[in-house]
C-alpha cells in the first residue's frame, strides 16, 4: 500500500514539476532539462511527507487484529481457535475475572491508554473492547 | 467484585512504580497473581477475604506513593520521582506524630 502510494505521489509529482516548465521557458532561457531535476526531488519529498502525516485513526479490523494477536499470545486462552470477534473473555475463553482484568491491562498497553475502573469492567467481550477502542480518540 | 478492583490497582501500581525496569516489573506481576491465585478458591463469605483484600490494596498504596525508582549515575543516584510520590514538607515535620505523612505504615524514629 505504501509503494502504491509512493509511485502514485512520484507520478503526481512529475506531472506537476513538468507542466510549468514551457511557460517559464519561454520567459527565462534556461535549459528545461535543468529546471525539472531541481524541481522534481522537492515535490517528491514534500508529497512523501504528506503521505506519511496522513496516518488517520484506527480501524475497526486494525483493532481487532491487534487484540486478536494478543490474546493469542496470552497463554490462559482455552483455545486460538475460539478468538473471534464476539468472543466473550468467560463464556468462550475460558478466562475467570483475574485474566480479564490482565487482558484489559494488556489492551491498556497496546494502545497506550488508560481506562478507568468502570468502563474496564464493562468490557467482558471482544466487540466491547473493540468498540471502546474505537470510541476513544486517544488511542493509537 | 472488590478483589477485582483490589487486583487491578495492584496491578496499575506495579506498572507505575517499576516502569521501564522490565525484570522487577514481571517479578511484581508473578507475585500479585500468585498472591491473588492462592485466595481464588475461597468462598466470598470467607472471613479471610476482607484482610487480604484491604492488604492487597494497603500494597499497592505502598508502591504507589512510598517507592521511588533510583538509578546510578557515577556516584549518586538519580530518583524517578513522580507525581504520585508522598512528598512531606516542613510543615509535617511540626506535626510529628500526628501522621500526617504516611511513612508507608512503618513509624518514623521520633514517633514513639
Amino acid at each position: 500500500m505504501l509503494r502504491t502510494a509512493i509511485l502514485r505521489s512520484a507520478a503526481a509529482a512529475t506531472r506537476v514539476a513538468v507542466r510549468p516548465v514551457p511557460q517559464i521557458a519561454s520567459r527565462v532561457t534556461i535549459a528545461p532539462v535543468m529546471r525539472t531535476t531541481s524541481f522534481a526531488p522537492k515535490a517528491v519529498a514534500w508529497q512523501g511527507i504528506r503521505c506519511y502525516a496522513a496516518g488517520g485513526s484506527l480501524d475497526k479490523e486494525e483493532v481487532y487484529e491487534r487484540i486478536r494477536q494478543l490474546l493469542a499470545a496470552f497463554d490462559k486462552v482455552n483455545d486460538p481457535k475460539n478468538i473471534k470477534e464476539t468472543a466473550h473473555f468467560s463464556n468462550d475463553l475460558g478466562l475467570d475475572s483475574l485474566d480479564t482484568v490482565e487482558v484489559v491491562m494488556a489492551i491498556e498497553e497496546e494502545f497506550s491508554i488508560e481506562i478507568p475502573d468502570k468502563d474496564a469492567d464493562n468490557i467482558h467481550s471482544i466487540d466491547k473492547a473493540v468498540e471502546y477502542i474505537l470510541s476513544q480518540p486517544d488511542a493509537y | 467484585m472488590a478483589a477485582v478492583s483490589a487486583y487491578r490497582s495492584l496491578l496499575r501500581s506495579a506498572r507505575l512504580a517499576f516502569q521501564g525496569d522490565t525484570r522487577m516489573l514481571d517479578a511484581a506481576k508473578q507475585s500479585i497473581r500468585q498472591g491473588f491465585r492462592d485466595k481464588a478458591s475461597l468462598a466470598a463469605s470467607d472471613p479471610t477475604i476482607q484482610p487480604a483484600i484491604q492488604h492487597a490494596l494497603d500494597v499497592a498504596n505502598f508502591l504507589k506513593t512510598n517507592l521511588v525508582q533510583g538509578k546510578r549515575d557515577g556516584t549518586t543516584y538519580k530518583l524517578r520521582i513522580h507525581e504520585h510520590t508522598e512528598r512531606g514538607d516542613n510543615e509535617s515535620i511540626k506535626l510529628a506524630g500526628n501522621n500526617t505523612a504516611s511513612m508507608g505504615g512503618v513509624k518514623c524514629c521520633s514517633e514513639k
